[in-house]
């Protein structure tokens, strides 16, 4: 083994370990639990069942189940809990996790390679574990004459950028972070912030390679808004709101992509062009301008806009599945939960249960969102599928494509939701 | 009223704020553990594939398509109008889509025009 890190010994290491421990426990038992029982000397607890609320009361309850049960079903329904783990951050997260693997692995077998393979055993399962270990340890340097206080928040920017767009997408009925009016303008809103945190990341870090891809990423995503505006216009003309909850909960008959095939194609390529996706990776040609403009942003940096990238992506693909795939909307699949479940069991003399709020989810969530999570997983399959077949395209032939052939194909996708429409094929009095 | 509007967007900019602040630790958590050294000056330069950069980063650099931003500037515009007719295509009477088809035909041929320019790169 070379000499990766020569100073290593595994006792100084263990004992820096124990160091830390103790000064951990040291601190919390010296100023952490005074402060704490100092701040619960002051409010005033409240009286719960005759008893007043104690701490020691508080940790007890936690271990009775029907009653910590409606407590997290009410934590469920609270907007934190949407914002921080379910249809918010966490579930993006973990998708986006899942996508990052499944695609190094796809590229390996459509490249003839193995891929990830040593780290966690079993195919490599822990290989993005290690990744992130490794950049969060790696040294970030940033250029000497950077714009430091931009450089460091672009990344930052950029995956809550990318979050505020997972925000709009429903994944099941009711379960949406941000159910707003006009969310699909709200979505061009924050698609239309991307090219501002990417130039402004290009433009801080003050060397070339960086400020040639963010020119270039600006170019693609500006002039690729246009066809991707135009290509979902059809949808909300035929749906009548702009609501994207109203616009999947209307295809619980059909999907939209029934009717306007040609929508969804151009929204599929504006979608790859805007994802900085090969055919359309020009901001981040690796052949020609080193990495276009993540080149200065190393370490954990190039972490956070990783993640953002992903977390960008399964936003598109869900929003690609809201507006023309139906949603969440697909044949009941998922078994309705036992009666002992619901109204308890008689185990001889007593019944147990049931107990308060057990069924954390209702049938239709978890079947909803099954149908959404397979649907976005098989489109984000035909995202990353391009990586491996196609070349990359020039810039003046990408701005050609997007100004007159998708531009073109979107209004001929207008004019087609228009035709539906008049005829008396779709909307009122029509199918639906 | 108009609060109440805004106030629906509040969740958004909770996952804007929350996104923040689960992943600015990160960075600093990366500052505290990762070694810093600062061995030689020729690390914090610009890269430039092994060359000592000359010459500024922020440079005046070269637009061929800029055509294209000024048409953007304009069918944003008018992509925007389009949603606020076709959001409300199913309440309001056929004969309204007359004046919307008349709008579309002008901008179609603004569109031809400035397309059959943009091909024209030497007036650029």
């Amino acid at each position: 083994m070379s000499a990766i890190a020569p100073n290593f010994k595994l006792s100084e290491f263990i004992k820096s370990l124990l160091d830390n421990i103790f000064w951990v426990v040291l601190l919390v038992v010296l100023i952490g639990l005074p402060a704490i029982m100092m701040i619960l000397f002051v409010i005033e607890m409240p009286v719960i069942n005759g008893d007043l609320l104690t701490p020691f009361l508080a940790l007890t309850w936690l271990a009775d189940p029907s009653r910590i049960l409606p407590v997290v079903k009410a934590f469920m329904a609270t907007d934190i809990f949407k914002v921080m783990a379910f249809p918010g951050f966490g579930f993006a997260a973990l998708i986006a996790a899942g996508t990052i693997f499944v695609e190094r692995k796809m590229m390996a077998k459509l490249q003839l390679r193995v891929g990830p393979f040593y780290c966690g055993k079993v195919e490599g399962i822990l290989q993005l574990m290690g990744d992130g270990l490794k950049l969060i340890s790696k040294e970030i340097i940033i250029p000497a004459k950077a714009d430091k206080p931009i450089f460091w928040a672009a990344p930052v920017l950029f995956v809550a950028t990318a979050a505020a767009f997972v925000a709009f997408i429903p994944v099941a009925p009711g379960w949406v972070v941000a159910d707003v009016e006009l969310g699909l303008l709200g979505v061009f809103a924050v698609i239309g912030f991307f090219p501002i945190v990417t130039i402004l990341s290009a433009w801080s870090a003050n060397s070339k390679f960086p400020f040639i891809g963010g020119i270039r990423a600006l170019f693609q995503m500006v002039s690729f808004e246009i066809p991707l505006i135009l290509s979902l216009l059809g949808v909300v003309m035929l749906t009548g709101s702009l609501n994207l909850s109203e616009i999947a909960a209307s295809q619980s008959s059909f999907p939209w992509i029934v009717f306007l095939p040609i929508g969804a194609i151009v929204f599929f390529i504006t979608m790859l062009a805007e994802l900085e996706r090969i055919p359309f990776d020009l901001p981040e040609a690796e052949s020609e301008i080193v990495a276009g403009w993540l080149t200065e942003l190393s370490g954990m940096m190039y972490g956070l806009v990783q993640l953002g990238t992903y977390l960008k992506l399964y936003a598109f693909a869900g929003l690609f599945v809201v507006l023309f795939l139906g949603g969440w909307n697909g044949p009941m699949v998922v078994p309705p939960f036992p009666a002992e479940l619901l109204e308890g069991v008689e185990m001889g003399p007593v019944t147990v249960g049931p107990f308060p709020g057990l069924p954390l989810f209702d049938q239709e969530m978890l079947n909803g969102a099954l149908w959404f999570v397979l649907k976005t997983v098989a489109v984000i399959f035909f995202i990353i599928l391009p990586r491996g077949v196609f070349p990359r395209i020039r810039v003046d032939m990408l701005l050609n494509l997007g100004w007159t052939k998708l531009i073109g194909l979107a209004f001929v996708n207008i004019f087609i939701a228009l035709g539906l429409l008049y005829a008396g094929v779709l909307g009122p009095g029509g199918l639906q | 009223m108009v609060g109440e509007l805004a106030g629906n967007y509040s969740t958004v900019v909770l996952m804007f704020g929350f996104a923040m602040a689960a992943m600015a630790p990160a960075l600093v958590i990366s500052r505290m553990v990762s070694p810093r050294k600062k061995s030689n000056p020729v690390k914090f330069l610009p890269m430039e594939c092994g060359q000592v950069p000359t010459g500024e980063g922020r440079t005046h650099f070269m637009m061929q398509y800029y055509p294209y931003i000024l048409m953007f500037v304009v069918f944003d515009v008018m992509a925007i109008f389009l949603y606020a007719w076709g959001s409300a295509l199913l309440e309001i009477p056929k004969i309204a889509t007359l004046p919307m088809m008349g709008f579309l035909a002008i901008m179609f041929g603004a569109m031809a025009f400035a397309l059959y320019q943009s091909g024209r790169r030497r007036i650029w």
